[in-house]
């Protein structure tokens, strides 16, 4: 039931060959050990999985490793790094938005993906946008100031985006 | 010291750069070569004899490396009562009791051979209700209740269903009740909740061939797991070390000992390989642990003047199946009865009673919200009843210096100001009873108070240490799981030692092999308690390096000072800077004075005493009380029982703010959680199976970002805690207590339906806002009388638990609700 | 929850699907997975074979028909969400696709996915109702057209044959100009399935304006309430509230984790009344859950307008 897939994971190319019934999710982490996507619930429902797939928010717990073939996955790993943040990671830093940080990977690749479709979201669409993403820690309050901080300072620079 | 440097400043998590990239690893992220993977085998029963576990077919899956079942691991766990196994011997207790597990090459080998573990159950009546498990004749869920392992001060009732009781008697409550002109009884319901974090339990333990465990987890305690792992299994305690790597998330559920048992007693079966038992989220629901259940009878004696005389306080706890944690949740409703009022004349009862469910445990509040529910609604509703102003009657009946607890302990001008919370909330809110109104909007208070409910000597200890680079590395064992402790503790560090924030690094992912011991995180105890450790090592700290620089110097040790990095003497101006020191100090012909810079220091609470196990009073049972309290505006909508909170105040005497940013966080997140409990989560038992009905994120629903109230106003008192670093108090538990009490409120304010039985569902408040209508409603303002416990004044009725009150006084100049019609 | 094995073909065209699904045993088709992969996990169905069909260009895009709008079965409803035509002519459309799940889900899932799931809660379905939409249905027979009225069997079951695949969902022409609001209550705000749906629409243009009235949630299937509609053709927003009770009167809701079965009946009545009168202006009473203005759709950025990866 393997197949072999080929596919760009925060830019650099792959190839690996999975069971078909493999997840994304289980993919990146156990495959690619990319542990920054957590497996929250395994069902769509708490957003601590999600990647970028071809540039869009997905769950990478609904989504096969197969059906990634020839595509571009983007993680939290392929955002910044210390001393190279990425604006919504440090805008995360600065709103005080992480707790225990389980969700924190998931939230930031949901408001990457809400900012490439909308660069200045009103705090309703930020509220809409991250209503899939579950956090039982922070209320949520300090992450949506963050994301729109972000945005607002991505705005301001052209080419903020990290690597990719 | 003077203006603080770093208290009070909004310092960035020292841990966030690691979680904002992904670099943070959890339990769940470690790999190790080989690892087996692990299944737990649950009980479909909800209580049921164990006749026979079979294993042999289950071990013929290939992959399967071992199976572990009760008859092999007959130990009991549980930390202040040991009710449990770890797996079931004789019978199983609830739907998902564990019976045995396997361990195999891969997670599919895993559940394949659990589900051909064959399992003989013998059905036994199952009791799912208090009341059921305290009738006469009940099936008992623990018959060996009697002979269970205890703490002195939990009584558990041999021949029973009750684990733990309780009892306050303050004063002369009989008496009381009967000279007062007032008497209101209600009953409130609280059902089983879940934590839901993020992050399910996991943990990955080896058993080696010298015999030594070693154990990562996802918990708040590893000097506890450790400790009771050794309890367990007859281990020495240098056999056994458990590592806790970053955690997503525990909220109660992950104190005390959990999933760990299990996989070091299949670890033990398999030498030399690592075994992972990873909860999947739906166990999580059920199998894990949850908040207990509560039903609570309130009975309120007024005098004229609206001061509460007499006040009763029954409490009934559904502990589920274990109550190895719960017990203390008991213990801690009944020395708090009493939230933040004083009350001359108490008689509380706080019982445990095991029944057939998803066993109980410890839950941000360890009680508090669960009471609070209660008794800020029962508070609220005497003061309309008697048609005094909510805020006025809260302030005239409230805690404060110079009054005394249920328990008799009497409260100094540094316990905090309960009084001040209220009165800024109101304000913040304009909870006026003579602001404008507008129909079917409303708002509600309620209070909160909190203490560490803890062992007497629960202790924390820190090692600080200076590194090559000067740097000081703080060690420290308390878990930081969101709450902020590493910052918190470089906080204390860098201001104790007047350090640059950068010149801080702590080291708090605890090692019980090498980490200085913590007893738990738990208790909203560790800013407090690890911030005086580290406030001490730094004395110790600060003797060594002055030592070392007055002979460098040649200065007096009392002229030294530290300063940003140096060690200074003001009168002469001359430094060293710490990096000089750091290792030891050399003078410039060679000779060496001192070492490398280390020190240790512990806290402990000092002159706790034990509850008088008759009358429950203690001049001092707890170490500290954080008060605050809330309060909610919301609109109903008449037609649909649906409900907005469009707005929330907050306010807590937390003696010092320390972290401003990642205090918000902690009231923001606790206002939040607190509003998931009040508004949609209940964990659904289906009867007689057992089973929970809604074990999963898609059924039980916790809140989202479009859940999030449009404003949040949060504020603080500063009453300082005489036993507080630099004041500060515990805050992190206290966030959510008083939430879902003033949700309830503040629906009662803007439609005059009275939800008694949490959560508040659209559908409750429709039928209220019926019922109303069919009853002719509002009541309107009656002059509550007579003078004994069966006269219970016009307008509140003798039916608690009836769910719908009208509203009784002429607080409420609101529109005809009647009939629905807007 | 792990899932079971199975085998994964792509399919590269709508011959090649139907060749797979009639070679391979226990197979499924695989559009955005959100709602398969789930049942898969649970054990709720089970399949040795998926054939995705997200690789098919032609079920890939969005375009205008003489009968219409067509919509490929393998487009995400976050694409319908913003695709000018469907923003333009579709407007109800729109707001359905943007209350299934949360935005990620609507990353993947699919219009033609939401309704063959046949969930009695899907979203899209009171919009597809709305615009008596139909959906192409492919198998080695031949092509036919069923209208979403008739597709509906049950809950989790359609009219669809043992490997019959849905291409396309087709909008007609005539539907362009419904207008109106879907009003949804759920137990929180966020992503949450529907306790109760309710879209009541009116036609622009033509006097007296012709209605339409669909409820989720609260029967076997998504259903049209044809004498509600009716009242309200003859009598206008005055029959609003006796459009309820007709509508209250004909759904046939269980009693499940989301709500009672009195509650949601009676609700059907409440929320029938309140779309009639937001018809003619923003309902006065914004309540959680119960439609109200709902968030933006957001704008799409102009690197992704009307584009598909």
């Amino acid at each position: 039931m393997n197949q072999t897939i080929s596919l760009r994971v925060n830019g650099l190319p792959e190839t690996h060959e999975v069971p078909a019934n493999q997840t994304l999710l289980q993919f990146l982490r156990e495959t690619l050990d990319l542990t920054g996507a957590k497996e929250g619930c395994n069902e769509g429902e708490c957003g601590a999985c999600l990647v970028l797939l071809d540039g869009r928010a997905v769950n990478a717990c609904l989504t096969l490793a197969v059906e990634a073939d020839g595509r571009e996955v983007t993680t939290i790993e392929g955002l910044g790094h210390a001393g190279d943040l990425h604006p919504l990671q440090a805008a995360f830093l600065k709103h005080a938005a992480v707790q225990c940080g389980f969700c924190t990977p998931g939230m930031i690749i949901a408001a990457l993906g809400l900012l490439r479709d909308n660069p200045d979201p009103s705090e309703e669409d930020v509220r809409w946008a991250m209503s899939g993403n579950l956090c039982r820690c922070t209320g949520y309050r300090q992450i949506i100031d963050a994301v729109q901080e972000a945005a607002a300072a991505m705005r301001g620079d052209p080419a903020p985006e990290a690597a990719p | 010291m003077s203006e603080p440097r770093w208290i009070g400043q909004d310092v960035p998590r020292v841990d966030g750069v690691e979680k904002v990239t992904g670099a943070a690893r959890y339990t769940a992220d470690l790999k190790f070569p080989r690892m087996l993977h692990a299944h737990v085998v649950r009980s479909p029963h909800a209580h049921a004899r164990v006749l026979d576990v079979r294993v042999e077919k289950a071990l013929r899956v290939p992959g399967v490396r071992a199976t572990a079942t009760g008859r092999e691991f007959p130990f009991h766990t549980g930390i202040y009562l040991k009710d449990q196994t770890i797996f079931a011997t004789d019978r199983v207790r609830y739907w998902g009791d564990a019976v045995a597990a396997v361990a195999a090459e891969t997670p599919e080998a895993a559940a394949e051979a659990a589900a051909l573990v064959e399992v003989e159950y013998e059905p036994l009546p199952a009791i799912f209700e208090v009341d059921e498990g305290l009738q006469p004749g009940a099936p008992l869920v623990h018959p060996d209740l009697g002979h269970y392992e205890c703490v002195p001060w939990v009584s558990p009732r041999a021949g029973t269903n009750v684990c733990n009781h309780v009892k306050v008697r303050k004063g002369d409550y009989e008496g009381a009740l009967a000279a007062c002109a007032h008497v209101f009884e209600h009953t409130f319901q609280v059902p089983q909740v879940q934590h839901v974090p993020l992050e399910s339990h996991v943990a990955v333990a080896r058993a080696d061939l010298a015999g030594k465990v070693e154990v990562f987890t996802s918990a708040q305690s590893p000097f506890t797991v450790r400790h009771l792992l050794c309890a367990c299994f007859s281990l020495p305690h240098g056999d056994v070390r458990v590592t806790v790597p970053a955690v997503g998330g525990g909220f109660g559920g992950k104190a005390g000992i959990g999933i760990e048992p299990v996989v070091v007693a299949l670890a033990m079966k398999t030498r030399g390989r690592w075994v992972r038992l990873w909860i999947e989220r739906a166990e999580e629901f059920y199998a894990t642990v949850v908040r207990q259940g509560l039903t609570a009878t309130l009975v309120s004696g007024v005098d004229r003047h609206g001061k509460v005389q007499a006040q009763k306080l029954h409490f009934l706890w559904n502990c589920g199946a274990y109550g190895g944690y719960g017990v203390n949740v008991v213990r801690a409703a009944g020395y708090t009865c009493g939230g933040a009022y004083e009350f001359p004349h108490v008689w509380g009862d706080s019982i445990g009673v095991y029944t057939n469910r998803p066993a109980g445990s410890a839950y941000r509040g360890f009680g508090m919200s669960e009471i609070h529910w209660a008794l800020e609604q029962q508070m609220e509703m005497v003061a309309r009843e008697m048609g005094i102003d909510p805020v006025e009657f809260r302030l005239r009946n409230c805690l404060g210096p110079g009054k005394s607890t249920v328990t008799g302990q009497v409260l100094d001008e540094h316990s905090g100001r309960v009084d001040r919370c209220i009165t800024r909330v109101a304000e913040m809110l304009d909870l006026r009873p003579d602001r404008p109104r507008t129909p079917f909007h409303g708002a509600g208070m309620a209070c909160a108070v909190k203490a560490p409910a803890m062992p007497n000597d629960a202790s924390s200890s820190v090692v600080l240490k200076l590194a090559e680079d000067g740097v000081l590395e703080v060690l420290i064992s308390g878990i930081d799981y969101g709450q902020g402790l590493k910052t918190v503790a470089a906080q204390f560090a860098a201001e104790a030692m007047d350090l640059p924030m950068e010149s801080i690094r702590v080291r708090g992912n605890p090692d019980t092999d090498l980490s200085p011991y913590d007893w738990q995180t738990v208790a909203s105890r560790q800013t407090w308690a690890t911030g005086n450790a580290v406030l001490r090592a730094a004395e110790q700290l600060k003797t060594q390096l002055f030592a070392m620089a007055a002979q460098a110097l040649g200065v007096p040790v009392s002229e030294l000072e530290c300063h940003n990095g140096s060690v200074v003497h003001p009168p002469s101006g001359r430094s060293l800077p710490i990096t000089r020191l750091a290792m030891g100090y050399q003078f410039p012909d060679g000779h060496t004075i001192g070492g490398p810079v280390a020190a240790a220091a512990s806290f402990v609470p000092e002159g706790l005493i034990f509850l008088d196990p008759e009358t429950g009073q203690s001049p001092k049972p707890v170490a500290k009380w954080t008060f605050g309290a809330q309060a909610l505006e919301v609109v109903v909508d008449p037609e649909t029982g649906q409900y907005r909170v469009e707005k929330v105040a907050a306010c807590y005497d937390v003696g010092k703010v320390v972290n401003p940013g990642m205090i918000h966080g902690q009231t923001y997140g606790g206002v939040m959680q607190g509003l998931g409990t009040g508004m949609m989560e209940e964990l659904i038992v289906e009867k007689p199976s057992g089973r929970v009905a809604n074990a999963s994120l898609m059924d039980y629903k916790i809140p989202s970002t479009e859940d999030l109230p449009p404003e949040i106003l949060v504020d603080y008192v500063e009453t300082p805690q005489t036993d507080g670093p630099l004041g500060a108090r515990g805050i992190g538990e206290h966030t959510m207590i008083p939430t879902a009490a003033a949700l309830s409120n503040a629906i009662f304010d803007a439609c005059g339906v009275r939800i008694l039985e949490m959560p508040i569902t659209a559908e409750k408040v429709l039928a209220g806002l019926k019922k109303q209508g069919s009853l002719g409603r509002c009541p309107g303002k009656t002059a509550a009388s007579g003078s004994s416990a069966g006269d219970w004044g016009p307008g509140s009725g003798p039916d608690p638990g009836s769910g719908v009150r009208g509203p009784g006084s002429d607080l409420l100049p609101r529109s005809d609700v009647a009939g629905g019609e807007k | 929850m792990l899932l079971p094995s199975f085998a994964f073909s792509t399919a590269r065209s709508v011959e090649e699907a139907l060749e797979l699904w009639a070679c391979l045993p226990d197979a499924a088709y695989l559009a955005g997975g959100t709602d398969l992969l789930p049942q898969l996990r649970l054990g709720k169905r089970a399949h040795r074979n998926l054939i995705d069909l997200k690789r098919i260009q032609s079920l890939s895009r969005i375009r205008e028909t003489e009968a219409g709008l067509a919509i490929g079965a393998a487009v995400p409803l976050a694409d319908i969400a913003r695709h000018p035509a469907v923003r333009e002519h579709y407007p109800l459309l729109v707001e359905c696709c943007r209350r299934v799940g949360a935005w990620p889900l609507q990353n993947r899932a699919t219009l033609a996915g939401n309704i063959c799931n046949a969930s009695p809660a899907a979203d899209t379905a009171v919009a597809l109702l709305t615009l008596e939409a139909g959906v192409i249905a492919v198998s080695p027979e031949g092509e036919r057209v069923i209208s979403v009225t008739g597709l509906f069997r049950g809950p989790g079951q359609t009219c669809l044959r043992p490997g019959e695949l849905v291409t396309e969902v087709v909008l007609p022409h005539a539907s362009a100009g419904w207008h109106g609001s879907y009003q949804r209550l759920s137990r929180r705000q966020g992503m949450d399935l529907a306790t109760v749906g309710v879209l009541v629409a009116s036609s622009n243009g033509g006097a007296p304006p012709r209605h339409r009235v669909s409820l989720a949630a609260v029967a076997p299937t998504p259903l049209r309430v044809a004498d509600a509609e009716a009242l309200l053709d003859r009598e206008g927003p005055r029959a609003a509230r006796r459009a309820g009770e007709l509508a209250r009167d004909r759904c046939r809701p269980i009693t499940d984790l989301r709500g009672s079965a009195e509650y949601r009946r009676e609700m059907v009545g409440v929320l029938v009344a309140r779309g009639v009168a937001a018809l003619s202006g923003p309902s006065g009473i914004v309540v959680p859950g119960a439609g109200g203005p709902g968030p933006r759709t957001p704008d799409p950025g102009p690197q992704s307008q009307g584009e598909r990866p």
